[in-house]
């Protein structure tokens, strides 16, 4: 969207804020840079380049929940054509890894078009219910057809993944190729939030009947959304797989898309950066405190319902909060 | 029943009928709105109006009869495609985008003049300079119109009701429409907040063609050149205000029906 905020404010503060946001950029890199070849624990860098991949997909889920405004339970259908697309073409097709996942992409991109139609017509819980039903459908898909999925066991045993010439099974490439892709798509959402399609999906998201009044093509928008969100939840898919390894048809679980949904609610909708920094604390957390997965659930349930009490905003909201407060700044000030 | 007809109606529509199952709640309402022309609809509560309103504007389809806006028939016309074809209209109810700043409303409106894509956002291109420039001139003076200019980075959510309803008007505005459909728009305001408003309508009144769905008798009064009167889903009279609201038929069913009028 245009920037409102810069209507009637100087160009030199205009200025002032692209260097802002181009400094980020760089401090992004130059983290991602120094992370990848300080550490070198080979475990923690691998688990934060798939913390980078699956924070791919909970970006991939916020362009649904905090763009349009709904729960797309079933986004994992998404994440698991990215994954089985990975597994398949490197696995049984013998295609090079970018090649597969670039397949898996469009295939992802036309699927959402084909299901996008249909489901969206509906809204609230009907679109989640229904769009969590077609995964149930995709996981009996990949449990049944053995020749290609390899069944219940699924896909392992895959040749040296590789994109060029970067090792992804070396675990500092993994991470510095997932975290730029991240980085990058990062970017991408950011001037997407900001673009005249950005500030459609904001109006469709509060009031839809007002939206289509001032000429958004509501059904349109959603649409387009449901499309753009589906290849970040296959990236995602085929960026885990040098993790995982293996692709089964768990992938399809709604554990998954929940684990996604949670990493979006802890670090805020409402922001790009939201579901990244909700992604990190989501592996971190259990990572630093060693927690068994089954209390790991029991944590973050507990989490989410505190948030939702006292920071509806996630932890970026929090933080900002805290920073008003300590900072002595008020609601006026941060408007301008 | 139909009004001498002039050049070029702004809206036309012609014996227009609406059933929802066994109930009839529009029953061969035509009515002709000159350019340029103020022209309320009014009548109690269940006459149809509303529903009389959302056929006009396209979000409803009649069971039968035409709808012509601006010389061209809407029927099977997407109500965005409406909407981009210079007619705004607002809600009775969901008035504004409640989380976005006052600004970031009016820029929504402007939704159908935007040309640049998100590439051009990136790169900061030429349509993009130029659709910003567009968005600050207009956004200036719409905010100067609707009173806003001190608001404008707050939340829409926050502001007082007669406030939202003079932003729904501002968002409506951003496209600099032709024809402006009201919604029962001084529906809950105050004394001084219905007298703004009226103030306000006066003033982007010039060049444009606008229809009020009212139930404020002296909103229409102030406001309106003529009026259509609805009762049962039937039209009864279309006259000048003061004319329609002394006519009989009018009295009994009418302000029979409600005591407040």
């Amino acid at each position: 969207m245009i920037d409102s905020k810069q209507v009637g404010v100087s160009d030199r503060k205009m200025s002032g804020r692209t260097a802002r946001e181009a400094s980020s950029v760089a401090c992004a890199l130059i983290v991602i840079a120094v992370f990848a070849y300080t550490f070198s624990d080979p475990f923690v860098v691998t688990l934060a380049g798939y913390t980078c991949a699956f924070a791919l997909f909970a970006l991939s889920i916020n362009i649904i929940l905090g763009g349009v405004g709904e729960v797309p339970l079933g986004q994992c259908l998404f994440f698991g054509v990215g994954a089985y697309g990975a597994a398949i073409g490197m696995g049984k097709l013998g295609l090079p890894f970018q090649v597969s996942v670039f397949i898996a992409l469009i295939l992802s991109v036309v699927l959402a078009a084909i299901i996008g139609v249909i489901t969206l017509r509906l809204t609230g819980a009907y679109f989640s219910i229904v769009s969590w039903g077609l995964t149930g459908v995709a996981m009996v898909a990949a449990t049944n057809l053995e020749e290609v999925t390899g069944g219940p066991l699924g896909l392992f045993g895959f040749p040296p993944i590789e994109i060029g010439p970067l090792q992804l099974s070396d675990p500092q490439t993994y991470f510095a190729v997932t975290a730029t892709i991240l980085l990058l798509a990062i970017l991408f959402l950011v001037a997407l939030r900001r673009s005249p399609f950005g500030a459609a999906m904001d109006s469709v998201r509060q009031n839809r009947h007002l939206a289509r009044s001032v000429g958004v093509d509501v059904a349109r928008v959603r649409l387009k959304a449901f499309m753009l969100s589906a290849p970040f939840a296959a990236l995602a898919g085929a960026l885990a797989v040098p993790y995982t390894q293996i692709v089964t048809p768990e992938v399809f679980s709604v554990a998954n898309t929940v684990d996604g949904l949670l990493m979006v609610l802890l670090g805020g909708a409402q922001l790009v950066v939201g579901p990244v920094i909700g992604a990190a604390m989501f592996t971190l957390i259990p990572q630093a405190m060693n927690l068994d997965p089954n209390i790991r659930i029991l944590v973050f349930s507990s989490i989410i319902i505190l948030i939702m009490m006292f920071a509806p905003g996630g932890l970026h909201q929090l933080g900002v909060a805290l920073r008003d407060r300590f900072g002595g700044k008020t609601d006026d000030d941060r408007s301008r | 029943m139909t009004i001498a007809a002039a050049e070029r109606p702004a809206v036309s529509a012609r014996d227009i009928v609406k059933r929802y199952g066994g109930v009839t709640a529009l029953n061969g309402v035509s009515l002709d709105v000159q350019e340029g022309e103020i022209f309320g609809i009014i009548g109690p509560n269940g006459a149809g109006k509303s529903t009389l309103f959302d056929i006009l504007c396209g979000i409803t389809v009649p069971t039968t009869g035409s709808i012509r806006i601006m010389g061209n028939e809407i029927a099977g016309v997407p109500p965005h495609h409406i909407a981009r074809s210079g007619v705004a209209r607002t809600f009775q109810r969901t008035a504004v985008f409640a989380e976005s700043t006052v600004l970031e409303n009016l820029l929504f409106g402007r939704h159908t003049s935007f040309h640049h894509g998100v590439l051009g956002r990136i790169f900061g291109s030429k349509t993009f300079a130029g659709d910003q420039q567009a968005f600050q001139t207009r956004a200036e003076e719409v905010l100067t119109l609707i009173g806003l200019d001190g608001e404008r980075h707050r939340k829409a959510g926050v502001l007082a009701y007669g406030v939202q309803r003079r932003l729904a008007v501002g968002i409506a505005l951003m496209s600099d429409p032709k024809i402006m459909f009201l919604d029962e728009p001084a529906a809950g305001m105050n004394g001084r907040e219905t007298a703004d408003f009226i103030a306000l309508i006066r003033a982007i009144a010039p060049g444009r063609t606008i229809l009020i769905v009212e139930h404020d008798m002296a909103v229409i009064r102030q406001l309106c050149g003529r009026a259509l009167v609805v009762v049962d889903g039937k039209p009864v009279v279309v006259d000048a205000p003061h004319h329609v609201l002394s006519h009989p038929e009018v009295v009994t069913a009418y302000l029979g029906a409600d005591d407040d009028e």
